[in-house]
């Protein structure tokens, strides 16, 4: 046997190993198929925006949001995420850009799992895949449209193809392999399926940090809807509402995040605070006693001092229309 | 009790975050409360201005037009930029597939001259 052929043979059973790998794996989507999963999902009114040389970042974002009602282009988009001395875009910067056109960028959890739900649910996501290797390793950013449990593949919007089907395992591979990235571009005051409360706020909070803050009160009003036990919402919306100096409608909002959680001590010092900036000078100091009791040795007490001593600091009678409790 | 953890591990990372939260110490941010929570908490020792500093200066750096390097750092929260500052030339930048269905095949084709392969049926 030859060198040549050696080398030959074995190229020709590495092949069939790993054929034999993806095979022996079985379908992928199939063990995923519920009651209401059973036919294959496809949005086709997802627009598609083709790419040009590098630029599947711009592309994808486009497709994602004009799917959710934006406006917009890959060349509109290119200025927004595209990093002229790394050819490419990064994940950071898809996510802002989603933020400065006014939508939320919700990180969906990393399983196939959250990805066909979104589907379900008329939502197209956006994907890193790493399609290359070694010193090329080819990352790309395409947009999942559809998928089908019986032939068990994925359909995209991808680079220059409008419709590309990839089987379901090579698509699981190279959306491992990027870490499993998948984001879905939320109109501000709608919900994703199945919504994780951390990663929810997260975004929202995300939206409030840039200055969106419309965008970011709608987000937080859904919220409080969807999780109507959680202070956190309430607390959001009344720091926003501080924010654009409705103080009543901040100490209202902190009293209802009180009321779901009375040990609540973050919300019982922002409801102090609120409360010595309206001139309710002994209901302010009633509530930061008990914000003191409660934040006692915690990482808190010192947040919660500082708010004391202002109050404390704070003269004069109370003002008309304090609230009673 | 979870909102409660999340509150308590936000003021932590407040405390640490020194100066820019420092003129709202007594209300407490939103973000930092959700970032906290899901993310290490040893970010909060970074300083959130110069990591937008860092991000400003790579943007220039990677050719980014100077009219819009503003709007693109504004887009981006505390904990986004402290992760670019650190890995902006290392993280996966998305391009094209094209690319290396290029060099897959030109693997192909180096393979197939040298003898090693027989897959272009029509190659001399």
């Amino acid at each position: 046997m030859t060198a040549r052929r050696r080398l030959r043979a074995a190229l020709v059973l590495g092949a069939a190993l790993s054929i034999a790998g993806c095979a022996a794996r079985g379908p992928l989507l199939g063990p995923l198929a519920t009651g209401t999963r059973a036919g294959p999902v496809e949005l086709e009114a997802t627009p598609f925006f083709a790419q040009e040389r590098y630029q599947c970042g711009p592309a994808a974002l486009a497709t994602a949001l004009a799917a959710s009602g934006v406006d917009t282009s890959a060349e509109a988009l290119v200025p927004e995420v595209y990093l002229p001395g790394r050819q490419g875009s990064l994940q950071p910067e898809l996510v802002g850009a989603v933020r400065r056109h006014d939508r939320l960028p919700y990180i969906l959890p990393p399983t196939i799992e959250a990805i066909l739900a979104a589907l379900d649910a008329g939502m197209p996501v956006l994907v890193l895949q790493k399609l290359g290797g070694g010193p090329f390793p080819g990352w790309h950013y395409a947009v999942v449209v559809g998928y089908d449990v019986e032939r068990d593949w994925i359909v995209l919007r991808s680079g220059t193809e409008q419709r590309k089907v990839m089987s379901a395992s090579l698509f699981f591979a190279t959306w491992d392999r990027a870490g499993r990235w998948a984001m879905v571009v939320l109109q501000p005051g709608t919900l994703p399926p199945d919504p994780d409360f951390a990663r929810y706020m997260e975004a929202a909070a995300g939206l409030e940090a840039v200055g969106r803050h419309d965008s970011a009160t709608l987000a937080y009003e859904a919220a409080a809807r969807q999780w109507p036990t959680e202070p956190l919402p309430l607390l959001a919306l009344a720091n926003l509402a501080h924010a654009r100096g409705d103080l009543v409608a901040a100490e209202r909002g902190l009293r209802a995040a009180v009321l779901l959680d009375p040990r609540d001590a973050a919300a019982r010092n922002n409801r102090a605070e609120v409360l010595r900036q309206l001139g309710c000078v002994s209901l302010a100091h009633r509530e930061i006693e008990v914000a003191r009791t409660l934040a006692a040795g915690g990482p808190l007490s010192d947040t919660v001092e500082a708010t004391a001593r202002a109050i404390a600091a704070q003269q004069g009678e109370d003002a008309a229309g304090c609230p009673a409790d | 009790m979870k909102n409660r953890f999340v509150v308590y591990v936000l003021c932590l990372a407040m405390l640490n975050l020194g100066s820019p939260l420092v003129a709202q110490a007594e209300l407490l941010t939103t973000l930092q409360a959700v970032e906290a929570s899901t993310r290490a908490q040893d970010m909060a020792a970074v300083n959130a201005a110069l990591a937008r500093e860092e991000v400003r200066a790579q943007f220039e750096a990677l050719g980014v037009e100077s009219a819009q390097i503003e709007a693109r750092v504004a887009a981006l929260t505390d904990a986004e930029l402290r992760t670019l500052a650190g890995q902006m030339a290392d993280m996966p930048a998305g391009a094209d597939a094209l690319a290396v269905i290029g060099i897959v095949f030109l693997v192909l084709l180096i393979l197939e001259a040298v003898g090693v392969i027989d897959v272009f049926k029509k190659f001399p």
